[in-house]
């Protein structure tokens, strides 16, 4: 019998219980999709990268390794495997659109995982083709293709579409943020096709599998080859390092956010099941005085919030799976990011405890409320819930109290006198008001940081890839003549960090610089610029000093200021000052304004790209953020008209005597509904002062865990803050509305007759 | 003159398949100034009665004329404004906000009312002055119900409407209500009903109107009612 009540009492408060359940369903569904999202990623990516035998360390060296070298290291003990490899940019043939080309000479290390077509064959004559390339670009087996090297042609049959985990972020250097595989991809080709087509063996890279510390391997491989060799871990290698810092970023993503969400779900279970229990509890006493024992009404109403956390959770595991999936997989976010050819999704360990305790926490709750109202007799029981008497607050102590219209004071001590409620409604308004602020600033910022790149930094048209054997006087050469600008980049160690040096010809202004500020500036040539992720590390005017990769030699330079350095984390230096400290550097490319078609081919040229292609990139990472924005922007209007209608509810319900008193009076429908809502009004302006810097908080938190990637500069636009606002007052009088049009069907007659 | 008047006024309750005749073809007049008591067991329609007359509730036929107004057809705007000018509601268990003060409880009435009274004064009358800054929960019944008099009245209506006003409170604390209740609108010209089923209050009425299944069975006049303290209790 007692269930039959349990459905029925379900239906009477139908919408306390679906804003419960829907509230409870969000809160894990957000928490469990966030937190599968870079469990997921870090599981799938790993497999991957394991099967692809994905190095643990590269060993470089310009000239290339030797074969004698290789077997040294291969002997070194700690060292599982190691083969010379090669993978370097190369264009394809009369087309704008480069790959990355893969030798592994022993194939011990760093292999890939054929989709389709021919197993890899060193003896065999032919090219492996990046699959998403292959489908990007119209190739499929059996097509023929020529790639074209350092003057060279590579011509071969297309007898594989493949995966890599080497090239599992497929990008073409630092610059490029996301893959496009219109325009860029990779390819394999065995040992002996390559120096068929060279005519001599180069490996400018050792790529090496081994559970040993950086710097032991440092050691033994300078004890082994009898010189200092520059040694990377995977940790700066763009496949691995780009997602740890995925799963970093989900992680604080799986941190805040979520719950958020859960805690206002279960603070809204909790004023929701209190008011319930209060509303019940002449029923309660009811049961009571019909002789039910405690234990058996207590397990009624608490197999209500057990039903709820149950229901939810099951609904909150099914939108966990579904946030997810919007990311991990092949059509989400993270597909146009990485290449992964197993996408499976997997539940962290500890969100099912977290569950568990959610469910159990819920239970509790209702416990805990149907508990106070069963103390003491079945007669005191019976009596209807009375609130707390009312008290006057320090408010009221103020001079101008007296003069406030009636409906201020009411609505004021209403809040006072519920304050759970009202907390609950605040805490509503201003997680509604953190994601918007969030969300869209956010995409504000990344929009100034595009715009930033574009225009402000990015000032040429055409980006000349130079090739890793051409001479720097050429290349400069080569500057001149197309009224270029050069940048030498190379890695250096700085404070036991791996970090890069630029160096940069910039008197063609092809490459601008930002400061600290987002103003324009020069650079000079009296010292070295830090970018601002580096600013804590040395003040203006200090001497630094920094020994660049596979050098004994150390360099003491002078810090001459900050600049703002959009992606890479490093040091910059102008030629001139290069030059004056006696700095080695091999240039890397030639920013110019003559476009790519009128750049002759050389082998000093690697491969071209033009400006927009570069910036194209960037659309999908836009895209991306956009979805985010439209996802945080949907949560906010969600969580905002579910915890705010509730609450609407259910001051609606404990005030209905009040509004039936005024009713009766004379008052009319119009004049109740607007004092209603200028309640909710309130609310909304103290969460909106609360939230507007809370999400701007919680935004300068979310961009400082991408600062290692980028230096982001906090920006938010009036549209945000209008927007923001906007929307915010919109939901609360929305809901207002909605709350405020029952006030049309009080029953005067009925909300009178019973006691207080 | 005729201050209310009942023309064949028909209320059915219907819920569901089932239909109840709260009142079925109800006729009477009631003179201005008159304190007339409507009695009857539970159940009978004397409240139902009392919420037509209220603006509360419209009738299913029939007409209700109040100082020669139609108020049967009228809008919930037109009706929640006829409550404010018109009529004042006495209730059993006070009806008071309890988040306003005493004072704020009958200044409300301001709000709604053009040709209020000063309520200072409305609650001097009902000797509450050292309670104005009290709020519901701080009073007694007894103050309660004084105070919900307090702004029936401020609201200065034509009519005072009382339904079952001393039915929550012990029987000295009743009579002292209903004293105040018939001295107040005696004072101020009111034409007052009450209703009860409680007999004895019948005594002090100038009319008693006896209600059973939903029909007037007896209108009386009184000539010389009692006066609350010559009335058993």
């Amino acid at each position: 019998m007692l269930i039959r009540k349990l459905y029925r009492t379900a239906w009477r408060y139908k919408s306390q219980f679906l804003s419960m359940i829907i509230m409870i369903s969000i809160g894990v569904g957000i928490f469990l999709g966030f937190n599968m999202e870079w469990k997921s990623l870090e599981i799938d990516a790993m497999n991957f990268l394991e099967d692809t035998k994905y190095a643990d360390f590269r060993l470089y060296e310009e000239g290339g390794f030797s074969k004698e070298d290789v077997r040294a290291i291969q002997d070194i003990s700690g060292v599982e495997a190691a083969t010379r490899y090669l993978s370097v940019n190369v264009a394809v043939k009369d087309a704008k659109k480069s790959v990355a080309l893969n030798v592994s000479e022993n194939y011990t290390v760093s292999t890939m995982l054929v989709m389709e077509g021919e197993a890899y064959d060193e003896d065999v004559d032919g090219i492996w083709l990046s699959d998403k390339f292959a489908i990007a670009n119209d190739f499929s087996l059996g097509d023929t293709m020529t790639l074209t090297y350092a003057g060279a042609e590579i011509t071969g049959e297309i007898i594989g579409l493949v995966k890599s985990g080497e090239n599992m972020i497929c990008v073409a250097d630092a610059n490029q943020l996301m893959p496009d595989y219109e325009t860029f991809g990779f390819a394999y080709i065995s040992p002996k096709k390559l120096e068929k087509t060279l005519g001599f063996a180069f490996y400018p890279q050792i790529n090496v599998i081994s559970h040993m510390e950086k710097s032991q391997l440092e050691n033994a491989v300078k004890d082994a080859l009898g010189r200092t060799i520059l040694v990377t871990d995977k940790d700066v290698h763009t496949p691995y390092a780009g997602v740890m810092s995925e799963v970093e970023e989900g992680k604080t993503m799986g941190s805040i956010l979520p719950v958020l969400f859960l805690a206002i779900g279960i603070l809204t279970m909790v004023t929701t099941m209190h008011r319930i229990a209060a509303n019940e509890k002449v029923q309660i006493g009811t049961l009571k005085a019909l002789g039910f024992r405690d234990k058996k009404i207590l397990l009624h109403y608490t197999s209500y919030g057990l039903v709820i956390g149950l229901l939810g959770t099951l609904l909150g595991v099914t939108l966990g799976y579904f946030v997810a999936s919007l990311i991990v997989s092949p059509t989400g976010m993270m597909g146009t990011y990485l290449d992964l050819p197993d996408w499976s999704l997997t539940i962290p360990g500890f969100c099912i405890p977290v569950m568990a305790v959610t469910v159990g926490m819920l239970t509790l709750i209702s416990y805990l409320s149907v508990k106070k109202m069963l103390k003491g007799t079945a007669a005191d029981a019976l009596r209807p819930y009375a609130p707390k008497a009312m008290k006057k607050s320090v408010l009221e102590k103020l001079p101008f109290w007296e003069n406030l219209p009636f409906a201020t004071k009411w609505n004021v001590r209403d809040i006072l006198r519920h304050k759970s409620r009202s907390a609950m409604t605040l805490v509503g308004v201003v997680g509604c008001m953190l994601l918007l602020v969030g969300g869209l600033g956010m995409k504000d910022t990344m929009a100034s940081f595009m715009v930033m790149l574009d225009e402000d930094i990015s000032n040429y048209t055409t980006k000349i890839n130079i090739s890793d054997a051409a001479d720097n006087e050429a290349v400069k050469e080569l500057a001149t003549q197309v009224n270029g600008d050069w940048l030498a980049s190379t890695g250096i160690s700085y404070e036991g960090n791996t970090i890069s040096l630029e160096i940069y010809r910039k008197d063609n202004k092809k490459i601008r610089f930002l400061s600290e500020d987002n103003e324009l500036m020069e650079l000079g040539d009296e010292g070295v610029y830090l970018c601002l992720r580096l600013a804590d590390t040395a003040d203006i005017g200090d001497t630094i000093e920094f020994s660049p990769y596979g050098s004994e030699e150390t360099y003491q330079v002078k810090v001459a200021g900050y600049v703002r350095s959009l992606m890479s984390e490093c040091i910059i230096m102008t030629e001139k000052y290069a030059d004056s400290v006696g700095m080695e550097y091999h240039i890397g490319a030639v920013y110019t304004d003559v476009t790519q078609d009128d750049i002759e081919d050389s082998d000093l040229i690697s491969d071209k790209q033009d400006k927009d292609t570069i910036m194209d990139t960037y659309d999908t990472f836009m895209e991306i953020m956009n979805l985010m924005v439209i996802i945080f922007v949907v949560a906010a209007v969600v969580l905002g008209t579910v915890v705010l209608y509730n609450l609407g509810v259910m001051s609606y319900v404990e005030r209905y005597r009040e509004l039936a008193t005024l009713k009766v009076l004379g008052y009319r429908d119009k004049h109740i509904g607007k004092l209603l809502i200028s309640q909710n009004i309130w609310l909304t302006i103290i969460g909106v002062l609360i939230g507007l810097p809370a999400g701007v908080g919680v935004l300068y938190v979310l961009i400082t865990s991408l600062v290692s990637e980028y230096e982001l500069c906090l920006t938010l636009g009036v549209l945000t803050y209008s927007v923001s606002i906007l929307l915010t007052f919109g939901v609360s009088l929305m809901v207002g509305f909605m709350v405020a049009r029952k006030n049309q069907k009080i029953d005067m007659v009925e909300a009178l007759k019973c006691a207080e | 003159m005729a201050i209310v008047e009942f023309k064949e006024v028909t209320r059915i309750y219907t819920s569901g398949d089932h239909e109840q005749k709260a009142l079925d073809n109800v006729n009477f007049t009631l003179e201005e100034g008159k304190f007339v008591v409507i009695l009857g067991p539970s159940g009978a329609g004397k409240s139902t009665l009392l919420n037509m007359l209220g603006g509360l509730d419209s009738p299913t036929s029939g007409t209700i004329k109040v100082n020669g107004k139609d108020i049967s057809t009228l809008s919930n705007n037109e009706l929640a404004d006829y409550r404010a000018s018109t009529v004042g509601f006495v209730f059993q268990f006070y009806n008071l906000i309890p988040t306003l003060t005493v004072y704020e409880n009958v200044a409300l009435v301001k709000e709604i009312s053009k040709d209020s009274l000063d309520p200072k004064k409305m609650i001097a009358e009902v000797g509450l002055t050292d309670h104005l800054q009290n709020f519901p929960a701080e009073l007694s019944g007894g103050e309660q119900q004084r105070v919900s008099i307090a702004r029936a009245l401020a609201k200065n209506p034509k009519i005072l409407l009382c339904d079952e006003p001393t039915g929550a409170l012990d029987s000295e604390t009743g009579v002292l209500v209903l004293k105040l209740l018939l001295f107040m609108a005696r004072n101020y010209g009111k034409t007052i009903v009450i209703v009860t089923h409680n007999q004895s209050i019948a005594k002090m009425a100038d009319v008693v109107i006896r209600v059973k299944n939903g029909k007037i069975k007896s209108y009386e006049e009184q000539a010389n009612p009692m006066s609350a303290e010559e009335v058993e209790w």
